[in-house]
């Protein structure tokens, strides 16, 4: 009886739920479309336009408000979610590929992989900065900051890999060995081709986790700025609705990884299909 | 054995071959062990240890010595802002709760269609797939007095005055806190909820039980683990806390967080890693703390 | 078996068995899944291998390939140590339950993968030529560029066999490898397994679990009992003579009866027993095939060996009907009449009947 009153209301609540989940990005999105350049960051839309997406681009006049530090940022954000992305995964599948046999020491390494991703960002950049500092080592954001990246996305591509090799039917390694194929080679020719849809979901899990990365960063980067960080110094000086225009377009890149991601792995799940798990009996 | 070491076993799938595999299997995981040793415990190593350094004005030394302790807890700037940390993390953390509470129950043991469910989730977690800091800033013009929110209660003539309080205050830093980790305790939550066997329910139903009454004695129960992982996570990341602050509080709301990046602004190494080792003990005790709830090990 | 050796040192294998088992062992914790395995397999044999489930079958298949290494032991390959040598270097195919074919390839190149990915690479055109051919020897010609996983399961089993044919393996382990089919593919498969190595004349060690499979299939058969062998000869050999009452047991074939012998009888719960044969064994117990049984209204048996029993059941199995009966205190009798020998007789559900057979049919284990 009382599920019959409880259900549309905790339904009537979800709604609400959500509206605060969103709202935020609603408000932003709609004052993102403020008139430019004398609009203030806040209601009331004195009148639409897409100065500020034109402002992002570099395509305005300049005017007294300062245009956002993308430019260069945007590329090394770029550049070390690549070099993350790709560090991170192949770290992770060897190690991922090392868990599927027994040796000492395993458990230690798994909490130690894991502890990547529980220690909250300024301690483990502190850390790296106060070593950094201490041995005289320059901190930049291709070295120091790099490092930090890869140890806070390890464990998601290990975890992910660990899941996926889970599930692994091993028959056909052993099949592929039987028939005198080295080990290396089967892992090339037969392993790797199936593990594949594994192996992009964890490389799109590093890239996002890299290219979204700030705390971090903040204390392990030198003195050239990734696009967060970037985009922080400007808080503490008055923000302007390009700020706005810059979250929608980074939402709608977010989104667009994210369809990529969804295009690559249907396409390789459609090719090895009936596969990353063998099918029992056909 | 606990679950860490049953997870761990259950991934052997090959043949033990002796030494030549042993050898194997170090080589593969050494990158990885190395990486994290290097990269993560010497860092957090350092911290400690550099905690009990000299700090002169612009160098620091490796003569072990008490004083930045002492500055720390002899200042009152600095006391307060570890009670303002303590404080704001377990309002973050009962408001999530509660917010995120009647979600989970929604979604996990409401919606009984799982593509609805998993439909949910994932508008759930999407914010999380935008950039962390936009969704602090977004906040910005929801929260002034000329925000939305403002606008849209004085439209409806709920107030007539705007409200300042929203923006620049220890609420709006709580708010966009909330917003921005609700989504952890949504999940696990939400999580357990969906294990539960419906017949359970039913059972108990036709035994007579009002709804509060299962409510409490089956329900929450049985979701216990998963709002205590939801805790976890959402404690970690409030404690690691320092942008949200910043961005929403206009200085007025100083988190231990906060305390490390200035200081590493000014080359305050020493206390900054008194900060950070404190910052660590307080999680620490945190996730013990929750850990001894409920026994994940069974539950999970 | 003797070697000869020639000036150079290599041996001229005369009759070399192509495989040999030494006092091979294996535990998987305190379970001992095999048990001091020996035994020899000829060239140019087909030798089943059966047992039930936990018998430790296909862990000796496993152990012989290279995907377990056993703890104690020894396994020959014509002549040649192979007990730690690795997976890859055996020459040794293996034929999966489940067929184990790469997903992601065709049948063309999952026959061809090994001749393309081995340690010897042949030319592109040889490879084309030798894995067309295999194709064809198991009759899948035209479905060469199909996928691995759009074909039948018939189809994949002979793919799984033409991948491992293709490659001139010395010997080839199968694994159940019609245990995935449906019963009418099985039998068919079972012929044509059996033509296939006959043109090839490679070597097969065949596990199955079905006690009709290995004795169609073998021109020998080791029959497996928790670890070790309890008998290994030709079909009719232990098809007639059962080595162990377990062995009697697996056959499927033979009522077993517990019990010691007693001069020249065998002594049981159920009667005393004459036999006509006997076999050393650790165990006692006293078996008799199920064709052997004759029933007879209660009463009216004079002579022995015979059992009093209560009728069951029967069941129509097409050329012979099976009866079953139950003693008193529930053991289960079962009686196979052939319908070339008359007609059936008929019996009342729970009426009490004598079966009797003659004592040269009584096997004595002890």
């Amino acid at each position: 009886m009382e599920s019959r009153v409880l259900k549309p209301v905790l339904a009537v609540y979800v709604g609400l739920f959500l509206l605060f989940l969103y709202g935020p990005f609603i408000v932003l999105g709609i004052l993102s479309f403020q008139q430019g350049p004398e609009g203030g960051p806040q209601f009331p839309i004195t009148q639409w336009s897409i100065f500020w997406y034109r402002d992002i681009f570099g395509l305005t006049p300049p005017s007294r408000v300062a245009p956002l530090p993308i430019g260069v940022s945007l590329f090394r954000s770029l550049v070390l979610a690549c070099m993350t992305m790709i560090t991170s995964t192949v770290l992770g599948v060897m190690a991922a590929q090392a868990f599927r046999k027994n040796f000492p020491g395993k458990t230690v390494s798994f909490y130690l992989i894991v502890l990547g991703m529980i220690v909250p960002g300024i301690l483990v950049g502190l850390g790296s900065g106060l070593v950094a500092t201490t041995t005289g080592i320059e901190r930049h954001w291709w070295s120091t900051a790099f490092a930090t990246h890869v140890v806070y996305t390890l464990p998601f591509a290990f975890l992910v890999m660990l899941a996926i090799f889970n599930r692994f039917d091993a028959s056909v390694e052993e099949a592929a060995w039987s028939l005198g194929v080295s080990p290396i080679t089967t892992f090339r020719k037969v392993t790797f081709p199936l593990i594949f849809p594994g192996v992009l979901s964890a490389m799109l899990f590093a890239f996002t986790l890299s290219y979204d990365e700030f705390s971090r960063t903040l204390l392990s980067s030198g003195r050239e700025q990734t696009l967060p960080l970037a985009i922080y110094s400007t808080f503490s000086v008055e923000i302007h609705p390009n700020v706005f225009a810059f979250g929608v377009l980074t939402t709608l890149f977010s989104f667009s990884l994210l369809a990529v991601y969804a295009i690559l792995m249907t396409l390789s799940v459609r090719r090895a299909k009936r596969v990353a798990i063998q099918e029992a009996i056909g | 054995m606990s679950s860490i070491e049953a997870v761990v076993s259950k991934t052997d799938q090959q043949p033990d071959r002796g030494r030549s595999a042993a050898l194997r299997s170090y080589l593969l995981i050494a990158p990885s062990v190395i990486w994290m040793a290097l990269f993560l415990i010497l860092p957090l190593a350092m911290i400690v240890y550099v905690s009990f350094w000299t700090q002169s004005t612009f160098k620091i030394e490796p003569k072990l010595t008490l004083d930045s302790w002492q500055t720390f807890f002899g200042s009152d700037t600095y006391l307060n802002s570890l009670w303002t940390t303590i404080r704001i993390w377990l309002i973050v953390l009962i408001s999530t709760f509660v917010l995120g509470y009647p979600t989970a129950l929604f979604v996990g043991l409401f919606v009984r269609n799982k593509t609805l469910q998993t439909a949910l989730l994932v508008l759930c977690v999407i914010p999380f797939w935008t950039s962390f800091l936009i969704r602090v800033i977004a906040w910005r013009p929801m929260l002034g007095k000329e925000g939305a929110i403002n606008i849209l209660l004085m439209k409806f003539g709920f107030i007539h005055q705007p409200i300042e309080a929203l923006l620049f205050t220890e609420l709006s830093v709580v708010i966009g806190m909330t917003q921005i980790y609700v989504v952890f305790m949504v999940g696990p939550i939400a999580f357990m909820l969906g294990r539960i066997d419906p017949n359970i329910i039913e059972a108990a139903r036709d035994l007579g039980a009002g709804f509060w009454r299962i409510l409490r004695k089956i329900i929450f129960p049985l979701s216990l683990p998963g709002v205590v992982v939801g805790a976890m996570f959402v404690s970690v990341m409030v404690l690691g806390e320092f942008a949200t602050s910043a961005a929403l509080s206009g200085r007025k709301v100083n988190l231990l967080g906060n305390i490390v990046v200035t200081q590493v602004g000014s080359l305050k190494w020493a206390l900054a890693s008194v900060v950070g080792v404190i910052l660590t003990v307080i999680m620490g005790f945190v996730i013990a703390g929750l850990l001894r709830i409920v026994d994940l090990k069974k539950e999970l | 078996m003797d070697a000869v050796r020639t000036k150079k040192g290599m041996s001229i294998l005369s009759e070399e068995p192509i495989l040999r088992l030494e006092g091979l062992t294996k535990r998987f914790g305190s379970h001992v899944a095999l048990g001091d395995v020996t035994f020899a397999v000829e060239r140019g044999e087909y030798v089943a291998l059966l047992g039930p489930s936990g018998s430790g079958k296909t862990t000796l298949l496993r152990s012989i390939a290279g995907f377990e290494i056993p703890d104690a032991g020894k396994i020959f390959l014509s002549g040649q140590e192979i007990t730690r040598a690795n997976i890859y270097e055996r020459g040794i195919g293996f034929v999966f339950q489940n067929f184990a074919l790469f997903p992601h390839l065709s049948v063309k190149d999952n026959v061809a993968f090994g001749l393309r990915n081995g340690a010897k690479r042949l030319p592109n055109d040889e490879v084309l030529s030798r894995v067309l051919q295999t194709i064809a020897m198991v009759g899948l010609t035209g479905l060469e560029e199909r996928g691995a996983a759009q074909i039948s399961g018939g189809q994949k089993q002979r793919v799984a066999l033409a991948r491992t044919l293709v490659m001139q393996p010395k010997l080839v382990l199968l694994d159940e490898p019609l245990g995935a089919l449906d019963a009418n593919l099985r039998l068919r498969m079972r012929a044509e397994l059996r033509q296939i190595r006959e043109q090839l004349g490679i070597p097969f060690l065949h596990v199955t679990g079905s006690e009709t499979e290995a004795l169609a299939m073998g021109d020998r058969v080791i029959v497996l009992d928790q670890g070790r062998i309890g008998q290994f000869g030709k079909p009719d050999e232990v098809y007639n003579r059962p080595a162990t009452p377990n062995v009697a047991r697996f056959l499927n074939r033979y009522n077993v009866f517990d019990g010691a012998l007693d001069g020249e009888v065998f002594a049981s719960a159920y009667g005393r027993f004459a036999f006509g044969v006997r076999m050393a064994s650790a165990r006692s117990a006293y078996a008799v095939r199920y064709d052997r049984l004759v029933a007879k209204q209660a009463g009216t048996v004079s002579r022995a060996p015979a059992i009093r029993v209560n009728y069951v059941a029967s069941e129509y199995l097409g050329a012979a009907i099976m009866h079953f009966f139950e003693t008193n205190d529930g053991k289960v009798v079962e009686v196979e009449h052939h319908l070339s020998n008359g007609p059936p007789s008929a019996f009342s559900e729970g009426e009490a009947y004598d079966l009797t057979w003659t004592a040269e049919d009584g096997i004595v284990f002890g």
